[in-house]
């Protein structure tokens, strides 16, 4: 899911980097004081959870949780995937610097997409629709985050159909265990905390 | 804050511990070597999984593409040696693996240029005109300098397989504990400075 270095073309990276500083400016204007400690946690799941893997056919596919991200965050997924990616990019390697806005944007995107199609559900009193929604949303956000790296990557001039059929087949299992593990936490969330699916 | 928060990434690794996925990191590594005439190359996902159909294109200094070609089913590619006036700047080898992985590995020109047989023909000339024949032992008389270096180059290739292995094995870089951990303070750190300002303005 992290795009390296010297894949993309320029004006695909300045397009990234536009849109990134001014969904993260947006965001940060808007965070409130006592929510930073939830946004630095989360940040850091995102961090942790892109070492972990599973291997599918010639690619090699990690952990995102952005849809996870973007239902307890809402906007302030943004500045808290672009620390993560920032931070993975210099520790890691992976990504870069260069495409760091990309990135960002890519799997920042898909998670508020998420936040406003489905944490209306989530919260709501039905436990087995909430449940039912949380598993499409982590579906969800990792199947828009592969279509917009296709698209970044199409932009650059890679043929559609090749790109297409990776991203879908690549992405399949790890949207079903992420769907799993999002509605395992939203289940354990709404159990323990219910406050906090309140954004 | 008297928060329950901090129970998510536990919950979360607990699964993930539950269905057994091993962490590693997520990168494309490319590694290549000389030997004899030609350039080994081997490329893996940095949790040892090799690249299959990659494709590899060989740039000399000038930034021109020499060749290309996909790895096989062992994430290998060799090729022989490009002509000697295009390597004298070294070689630059790009690895892109699907879905936007890239990795690069500059081989020098000094390794190539050894191998190349340069080194050699320096070397077989001014012996030769100095007629050293005399010098050499009457048993071996057949043998003449090429065949020999040929020789200790291949010995040489033998007994250095596991050194490059080893190599290859050092490059791979891990993520370590501390990496991780460091990151997460770090991430504790810059959200705590986020949270000064954001008091600050109130």
């Amino acid at each position: 899911m992290h795009i390296s270095e010297g894949i993309l073309s320029a004006p695909v990276l300045v397009t990234g980097v536009a849109l990134t500083a001014t969904a993260v400016g947006y965001s940060l204007k808007k965070m409130e004081h006592k929510e930073v400690p939830k946004v630095a946690i989360l940040s850091s799941v995102f961090f942790v959870a892109s070492l972990i893997h599973v291997p599918v056919g010639p690619s090699s596919v990690h952990l995102i949780l952005n849809g996870i991200i973007g239902v307890l965050l809402g906007w302030s997924a943004f500045p808290a995937i672009l620390v993560a990616l920032a931070l993975q990019g210099v520790l890691f390697q992976f990504g870069g610097i260069t495409t760091l806005g990309v990135n960002t944007f890519n799997m920042a995107l898909p998670a508020i997409i998420c936040f406003y199609l489905l944490n209306r559900g989530i919260k709501g009193e039905n436990n087995f629709i909430a449940l039912t929604l949380a598993f499409i949303c982590g579906f969800l956000a990792v199947l828009l985050s592969g279509v917009m790296v296709a698209a970044a990557l199409i932009f650059t001039g890679e043929p559609f159909m090749q790109i297409a059929k990776l991203v879908l087949i690549a992405h399949l299992p790890i949207m079903i265990i992420e769907g799993i593990l999002t509605a395992f936490c939203i289940g354990f969330l709404r159990k323990v905390r219910p406050e906090i699916l309140n954004v | 804050m008297k928060n329950k928060l901090y129970l998510i990434p536990i919950f979360i690794f607990l699964i993930i511990i539950m269905i057994n996925i091993s962490a590693f990191a997520h990168k494309v590594n490319i590694f290549a070597y000389v030997e004899g005439g030609g350039i080994y190359t081997e490329s893996y996902f940095s949790d040892g999984k090799k690249c299959i159909d990659s494709k590899i294109e060989v740039f000399d200094n000038q930034g021109n593409k020499l060749l290309e070609g996909l790895t096989d089913k062992e994430g290998m590619f060799s090729f022989k040696i490009p002509a000697e006036n295009t390597i004298s700047g070294g070689l630059k080898l790009v690895l892109t693996a699907s879905m936007g992985h890239r990795a690069e590995y500059i081989i020098r020109a000094d390794e190539l240029i050894s191998s190349t047989g340069l080194i050699e023909e320096k070397f077989a000339e001014p012996e030769e005109s100095e007629e050293p024949i005399s010098v050499v032992s009457p048993e071996t008389p057949s043998i003449n300098l090429k065949e020999i270096q040929s020789m200790i180059e291949n010995t040489l290739d033998e007994k250095l397989k596991p050194i490059m292995r080893e190599i290859k094995k050092s490059q791979e870089d891990k993520i370590s504990p501390t990496e991780i951990i460091g990151g997460i303070g770090y991430i504790i750190g810059i959200f705590g400075i986020v949270a000064y300002f954001l008091s600050r303005k109130k």
